[in-house]
């Protein structure tokens, strides 16, 4: 499949820029990594044991240019420096250790509220101004705007403190050691129902939202018409006629909103203890961690970048009118 | 994470919001499964995920069960009993005849956990690292010793570059590391220790995750007799938040954090077991900055009068009350002398020298008048020569308890005509601040030894001031440096007394920071497990979990499983 090379310029230009923007973010905070790791120190630190910590870490403390080549350099190593906070741990260690537990987090979050927001968007679509969609609908806006930091805190203090249903913290139950095991598997799906449930509100509504819309349109199409007219069943016109082809403007939407779900896993992830990009990011930022903050916001555009560049393509794909004639 | 040792303290209440509790599920241990082995779970620093690092020069990345637990100390002093030396690896120090050096009596046949001998090798070689590697200096034994000798295996004799009878006190943060592995790293900076060789009780670690670690049992531990506990376990906790969601779940025994009306949300959640005792720590102050840049601010801190009427619109009980949640204790004495170094109280340093320690906004007002600070048309004072006064207190962000008890500093030194503020930058901004020296006036802690010498020493002497962050005011009196000098060169407890009492008086009569409360030590248990708690029924030491606390090992030693 071809990508026109105007799209790829854009990528490109994208790219450039979150590059800089990631290089100058960390250096407009005030504070700076070699303070923060004396501050580090505590009060016990000499005088003379502070003067070498900042001669070992003088580094940072050079001018603007030369940090800026010495970051394009890593850049094209994929070496993306050592942590402050976590030293002598490198940052694509630090960040390996958390990636795959937010990953995991989104993921799943993603694919349980695309199936509960895509059926809940047909379904008011179908029926719109039934009595189901006035009631959905409205409940997607309350779901959309509410802060993630809000659902976090509630269904942490229901669920897990009140009610004890849930774990109230970690990946996996900390006395088991990671193991392709069911024990194991099980832990780690009981400690990701809470945060996958503080996620998904959002999502589903957006997802519902997208789809009622997209599938409104898509009801309005002949083939729609003619697919009723042959007596189908409701359930075919509706999800083998209409939701399929209505899904495409969900999955832009999708990869539109991936920077805002990584936001909101930011907060799940600080309030559930749950040890991810998110909490990572959090506590670099605390620290003044300049290498770790960077390279976090430049996996989180790559990303984003990276999911955007994956629809243009699955579009072209599934969109038979986009398909240019090769 | 801690202003002087408050600096964990107070990182440990970062987030005020008790509503949010928390995480952590340390869901149920396997029951009885290990009923054999006692696993003490205990809380000494907060992390998101743990790194297995236990490099002991390693201040800032060490795990903080390192010291004490993995490096055996040479000899601690308790501060709840005079300052008295508990011998651990050494049995004895003594002061040569001209005090320019000391000799240390190591144990015999001590060993090292991976059973090579532990000797005065081992304790010339740490010296040294630290002497040629400034990076590892985390006792200061470079502005301190000139050069250390091995007259024998058993005894270390270390030569001072002066006179100075404090010296075995900061030695208690040393940690002798084993020679035999420490010669092969060739980056001891940048070194993990992950598997270390240690001296104390408990080197081996058995586990390592992210979300838990456990250290256990040394088994060539020399006080192996005194030692009934055969794991330590360390959960990862990230706050106070989640704190108090895991504390339902009655799993840990040994706590070290602040948690809110803790009566309601620990004690009875298990009311025959859970208990704590948080006895003041060291004094917390409002420091003035006497090389301000600031002709009219510098005129005012110089000025005794000032000083006092600042400390008169101090509303000390309610900065315990609303601001510490009843925690803290006032401090009502002119001389700032902490609670737990009541033995060393100099009665003739109080009384009438304590006039200016209540809170009393008419006298402050009436001192101010007479001392000839006008009020101008927007109601704020100028200096007797005529300079506008108006600073800012810097409270390092996220110290809420801290940054509460600064407000009502200010609303009280605004009723008193004295145009003052809040300022709450970054802890890191808060910290260089105070070393270049640009800040007006703070309110600090600063860290107390075993004897009250050293934090009077380390934040009131001119060879300290502005050099460490416990010693902001820049405070330089020639005759309380005489007698420092006096204090370090005296070896008799009788003239150590005398001499501090000495220091008491100056410090009584020129009253150069205004104390205003001692903040709580944190220290929480449950007797489910383990017996042999420190509690305010057993005053005997502090009882801390935390790394400034080196009288955590003997306390460790107390514990025995309820069987």
């Amino acid at each position: 499949m071809r990508i026109s090379s105007r799209r790829l310029g854009v990528y490109a230009v994208a790219l450039a820029f979150a590059i800089v923007v990631n290089f100058i973010l960390p250096r407009l905070m005030p504070g700076s990594p070699v303070d923060a790791m004396v501050a580090q120190l505590g009060p016990r630190a000499t005088p003379a044991a502070v003067e070498a910590i900042k001669a070992r870490f003088g580094a940072v403390d050079q001018p603007m240019l030369w940090q800026f080549a010495d970051y394009l350099k890593g850049l094209a190593t994929f070496d993306l420096g050592v942590s402050v906070k976590y030293y002598p741990q490198t940052v694509v260690q630090v960040l390996g250790r958390s990636a795959l537990w937010t990953v995991f987090l989104v993921t799943t979050a993603i694919i349980f509220s695309l199936c509960v927001g895509v059926v809940l968007g047909a379904i008011s679509a179908w029926r719109r101004g039934g009595r189901f969609d006035t009631i959905v609908s409205p409940l997607s806006v309350i779901m959309i705007s509410v802060p993630p930091v809000i659902v976090a805190l509630t269904t942490l203090f229901v669920f897990a403190v009140s009610l004890r249903w849930f774990p109230v913290g970690y990946a996996y139950d900390p006395n088991l050691d990671p193991a392709f095991n069911f024990t194991f598997a099980g832990s780690v799906f009981a400690h990701a129902i809470l945060p996958v449930l503080t996620l998904s509100p959002f999502l589903i509504g957006e997802f519902q939202t997208t789809m009622r819309s997209s599938m409104i349109s898509v009801l309005g199409e002949d083939y729609v018409t003619m697919g009723r007219a042959k007596g189908l069943s409701h359930l075919t016109v509706m999800f083998g006629y209409g939701a399929r082809n209505a899904m495409l403007p969900v999955l832009t939407n999708l990869a539109l909103m991936l920077g805002a779900v990584f936001g909101g896993s930011i907060v799940t992830e600080i309030v559930f203890n749950y040890p991810g990009l998110g909490l990572t990011l959090y506590t670099a930022s605390i620290a003044r961690d300049y290498p770790v903050i960077q390279g976090q916001l430049l996996l989180m555009t790559l990303a984003t970048l990276g999911a955007n560049f994956l629809v243009d393509m699955i579009y072209g794909l599934v969109d038979p009118r986009l398909r240019e004639a090769a | 994470m801690r202003s002087s040792k408050s600096l964990f303290r107070h990182m440990s209440m970062r987030t005020g919001s008790a509503a949010a509790t928390a995480l952590t599920a340390l869901t149920a241990f396997g029951t009885g499964s290990a009923a054999a082995e006692s696993v003490l779970t205990m809380h000494i620093e907060e992390q998101t995920s743990w790194v297995q690092n236990f490099n002991p020069f390693d201040l800032a990345g060490r795990r903080q069960s390192t010291m004490d637990f993995i490096y055996e100390p040479l000899v601690i002093f308790n501060a709840e009993d005079g300052g008295k030396p508990v011998f651990r690896l050494a049995t004895a120090y003594t002061f040569s005849k001209d005090m320019k050096s000391v000799t240390y009596t190591l144990r015999p046949d001590l060993k090292w956990s991976d059973g090579q001998p532990l000797t005065s090798a081992d304790v010339k070689y740490t010296i040294d690292l630290m002497l040629k590697n400034a990076a590892l200096d985390t006792v200061g034994v470079g502005e301190t010793v000139a050069s250390v000798e091995t007259p024998s295996a058993t005894e270390v004799k270390i030569d001072l570059k002066a006179v100075n009878s404090d010296f075995p006190e900061t030695l208690a943060d040393l940690a002798v590391v084993p020679e035999h592995i420490w010669k092969d790293v060739s980056d001891p900076v940048a070194f993990k220790n992950e598997k270390p060789v240690g001296s104390g009780p408990m080197t081996e670690l058995r586990r390592f995750t992210p979300q838990v670690y456990e250290q256990c049992r040394n088994p060539n531990y020399w006080d192996a007799a005194s030692l009934h506990v055969d794991c330590l376990r360390l959960p990862q906790i990230s706050g106070n938040d989640q704190m108090l969601a895991i504390l339902p779940e009655g799993n840990m025994d040994w706590i070290g954090s602040f948690i809110p009306q803790i009566d309601k949300t620990f004690v009875a959640l298990d009311a025959d077991h859970n208990g704590y005792w948080q006895p003041p720590a060291e004094t917390v102050a409002f420091q003035m900055n006497f090389k301000s840049g600031n002709d009219g601010n510098l005129e005012a801190y110089k000025d005794l009068n000032f000083r006092h009427a600042f400390s008169l619109a101090m509303d000390r009980k309610s900065m315990v009350d609303i601001a510490g949640f009843g925690y803290p204790v006032v401090n009502e004495h002119a001389t700032g002398l902490p609670p737990r170094f009541e033995s060393w109280r100099n009665k003739q340093a109080e009384g009438d020298k304590d006039a200016f320690m209540g809170f009393d906004t008419e006298k402050a007002n009436k001192i101010l008048d007479d001392a000839g600070y006008k009020k101008g048309a927007d109601g704020f004072r100028t200096t007797p020569s005529g300079k506008p006064i108006a600073f800012p207190i810097i409270v390092p962000n996220g110290w809420t308890d801290w940054i509460d008890a600064v407000q009502i500093a200010v609303e009280g030194l605004r009723a008193a005509g004295i145009n003052a503020s809040v300022a709450t930058p970054e802890y890191e901004q808060w910290r260089k601040e105070i070393i270049d020296g640009s800040f007006e006036v703070v309110m600090n802690s600063r860290a107390d030894g075993a004897t009250p010498f050293r934090g009077y020493y380390q934040s009131l002497s001119t060879a300290y001031g502005g050099r460490i962050t416990g010693a902001p005011s820049r405070y330089s009196n020639p005759k309380l440096d005489a007698l420092f000098d006096q204090y370090l060169q005296a070896t008799s407890d009788e003239d150590h007394k005398k001499i501090f009492n000495d220091i008491q008086l100056l410090i009584a009569d020129d009253f150069p920071v205004v104390p205003v409360f001692n903040g709580p030590t944190w220290y929480q248990f449950s007797s489910k497990r383990f017996t042999g708690w420190v509690t305010d029924k057993d005053p005997v030491m502090n009882p801390e979990d935390h790394d400034n606390n080196r009288m955590r090992l003997m306390h460790l030693l107390r514990l025995k499983p309820v069987s």
